[in-house]
């Protein structure tokens, strides 16, 4: 069962190198928050330290919790509620791939299947070269134009395996 | 006052109280699992659903406030049906390992499934897995997959211990209480969720499969940790329950320790040092009379200590701050008068300990020295009173600041090392007597007696009109 342990204990703890160096981009945008609202910067600062860090960790979190002065747990929650915050390391492009009801209805699951061969990794998975990285998300809120995917920061929408390939393709 | 109706039953209710605090006033049951008297109100778990006349769904009855002339149904068949698919749904990823899990007996989760739903979840995918034994704490166990995520532990340790130290990580069914991973939950309040947890999830590593909780019951006692005094249960093997191959030391043992409920002192909370309140009786225990370090026996003992009192010139009495009120009153009247009373602190804290919070801890780390100053007051030990006998009453490390002074100790634990009184009488600790203590605020709380005394020790309390006479 010790595996399981170590599964769920992804949060790993690496000292918070780097973090300082974010202090200022933190009170430029502190300074647009009212005081009592501390805990609003939770999200925007997450965000922040992953622009620039790649992934977060616990002691990025724990850190953001001590220049914010709230609970460390409070931001650790936020962290690992949004499947846009990352907590391992990233390949170069991230895709997600959309597994909710449209998409599922109308061949996401056989799309993800598709990718998972053309780029041999499973989902969760990034690939050797580090080029990649697959993610099943849920609702892109693309469903009218479903199967959809989102590469990096772009939409892809009415996927087919051919566009798929094109969309590879043209990826630096 | 406002008047209700819950199940054709006329219930008053305070302003602002909800429906199922009125109901749980009046004895009517509705089940709850996220509900706690002492927490803010979540609503996550919904087996409390009511129906509310002239309402079209059914209400949370934890989140419902009592309104003049509401009527609420709390076992029609609709509610019935819907408290079934919520058990249903509760019970959904559960492991119904109730079998190797030690809240079996008085688990929530079990008793609501028994009573109101014992209907399996259907589902086509495999349960999810989960970690279980995981180490929240060197104290606590978790079992994830038996948590229902009714947020009570993360709750109390936001808005009682204030430690906040528990979250909820993830999402839907992946979610699951947890801590920081490089920080130790070292909240001094954390076993308290284990008490709260309406499921397995949360177990006392100390008292992890020692017993099943249906051999055990609980007496009435308090903690002597500290100068609150709160009032605990001390759990015990049923009399009949007692088997001879458990053995004696299983038989008479304390298995666990919970907070009592106790609205003037200490709540439903205690700190984690009450939960060890059985360990710290579990000292080397003083067994026999010793005199001048010899084994005697009892007669002899006590033939010793008169005469010792009556040779006695100059004699003085260092009084135990977990004496009880009875035993200090018994001393007042057999031998206040004949000797000078001086009274100390038998515990001071140790390093590490909280000395004092807002909560339950207090800095003296005695229970009754407020009962002890009030009889005899509060001056300390005077070594150049130039006293040849003292009575040292209770726990003390070095016989040395007495000064040349014959030294009778009535203690209910070993002696300082390598030291030895002149007489030393062994007496009953908290578990093995009854009695009272006065706790800093000047409020009185009783013990009951837990366990039977070991043959050769005494009660404090019946010894001095004996050394008197
Ligand atoms: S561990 Fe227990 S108290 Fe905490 S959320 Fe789970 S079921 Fe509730
Ligand atoms: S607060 Fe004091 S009396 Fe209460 S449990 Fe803790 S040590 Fe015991
Ligand atoms: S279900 Fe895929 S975008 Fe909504
Ligand atoms: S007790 Fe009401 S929702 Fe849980």
């Amino acid at each position: 069962m010790s595996c399981l342990k170590e599964k769920f204990d992804r949060l790993t703890t690496n000292g918070p190198e780097g973090m300082s160096a974010l202090v200022d981009k933190f009170s430029e945008l502190r300074g647009g928050y009212p005081e009592e609202m501390a805990s609003s910067l939770v999200l925007p600062l997450l965000q922040l330290t992953q622009e620039a860090k790649g992934h977060l960790t616990e002691s990025d979190a724990v850190f953001i919790a001590d220049y914010l002065g709230v609970p460390a747990m409070q931001v650790v929650e936020a962290l690992s509620w949004y499947t846009m915050l990352y907590r391992e390391p990233v390949g170069r492009h991230v895709i997600k791939v959309c597994r909710n009801i449209s998409c599922s209805l109308t061949g996401g699951g056989r799309l993800m299947g598709y990718l998972e061969r053309r780029l041999g990794v499973r989902q969760g998975g990034t690939t050797a070269d580090g080029r990649f990285t697959l993610l099943a998300v849920e609702c892109l809120a693309s469903c009218g134009t479903a199967p959809a995917m989102q590469v990096n920061d772009t939409y892809h929408e009415r996927l087919t395996e051919a566009r798929i390939d094109q969309i590879l393709k043209e990826l630096p | 006052m406002i008047e209700l109706t819950i199940d054709n039953m006329t219930v008053q209710a305070h302003e602002g109280e909800t429906v199922l605090q009125a109901a749980l006033k009046h004895g009517i049951e509705i089940p709850h699992f996220c509900y706690h008297p002492c927490l803010s109100i979540a609503g996550n778990c919904r087996v409390c659903l009511v129906k509310v006349d002239g309402r079209p769904k059914l209400m949370p009855s934890c989140n419902l406030e009592a309104t003049p002339g509401m009527r609420i149904e709390t076992v029609s068949e609709e509610v019935l049906a819907a408290r079934a698919a919520v058990m249903q749904f509760i019970i959904l990823n559960h492991p119904g390992d109730c079998g190797i899990c030690d809240k079996a007996g008085e688990c929530r989760v079990q008793d609501y499934h028994v009573r109101y739903g014992e209907i399996d979840p259907v589902s086509i995918e495999p349960k999810h897995r989960k970690p279980k034994l995981y180490d929240l704490s060197p104290r606590i166990s978790l079992d994830n997959e038996r948590c229902i995520l009714c947020s009570r532990c993360v709750r109390f340790t936001r808005e009682v211990s204030g430690s906040h130290m528990l979250g909820i990580v993830e999402r839907g069914c992946h979610s699951r209480v947890a801590r920081l991973e490089g920080k130790v939950f070292d909240d001094p309040y954390s076993d308290n969720i284990i008490s709260i947890c309406p499921t397995g999830a949360l177990l006392s590593r100390d008292f992890l499969y020692k017993s099943r909780v249906w051999y055990l019951e609980p007496v009435r006692s308090v903690c002597t940790g500290c100068a609150r005094c709160c009032s605990v249960n001390v759990w015990r093997r049923r009399k009949r329950w007692h088997v001879r191959s458990l053995g004696a030391e299983k038989n008479a043992a304390a298995y666990r320790i919970t907070p009592g409920e106790n609205p003037e002192i200490n709540g439903h909370w205690i700190c984690n040092k009450g939960f060890d309140l059985h360990k710290a009786m579990g000292r080397p225990r003083a067994l026999a009379p010793l005199i001048a370090g010899r084994s005697a026996s009892v007669e002899e003992a006590l033939q010793e200590g008169m005469k010792m009192l009556s040779e006695a010139v100059n004699p003085a009495a260092l009084i135990s701050a977990h004496a009880s009120n009875e035993e200090l009153e018994a001393f007042r009247i057999a031998l206040g008068s004949r000797m000078r009373v001086y009274t100390r602190e038998d515990h001071s804290p140790q390093p590490g300990e909280v000395l004092e919070d807002d909560l339950l801890i207090r800095a003296d780390k005695n229970p009754n020295s407020r009962g002890v100053r009030e009889l005899f007051g509060d001056r300390p030990y005077d070594a150049t009173a130039g006293h040849d006998l003292v009575l040292v009453w209770g726990d003390l490390d070095d016989y040395a600041p007495l000064g040349k002074a014959r030294i009778l100790h009535l203690t209910s634990f070993v002696p300082p090392q390598g030291q030895s009184a002149d007489l030393l009488i062994p007496i009953s600790t908290v578990f093995e007597r009854s009695g009272t203590f006065t706790n800093f605020e000047g409020k009185a709380n009783r013990f009951d007696q837990v366990f039977d005394k070991p043959k050769l020790v005494q009660h404090a309390g019946e010894l001095f009109g004996g050394l008197a006479a």
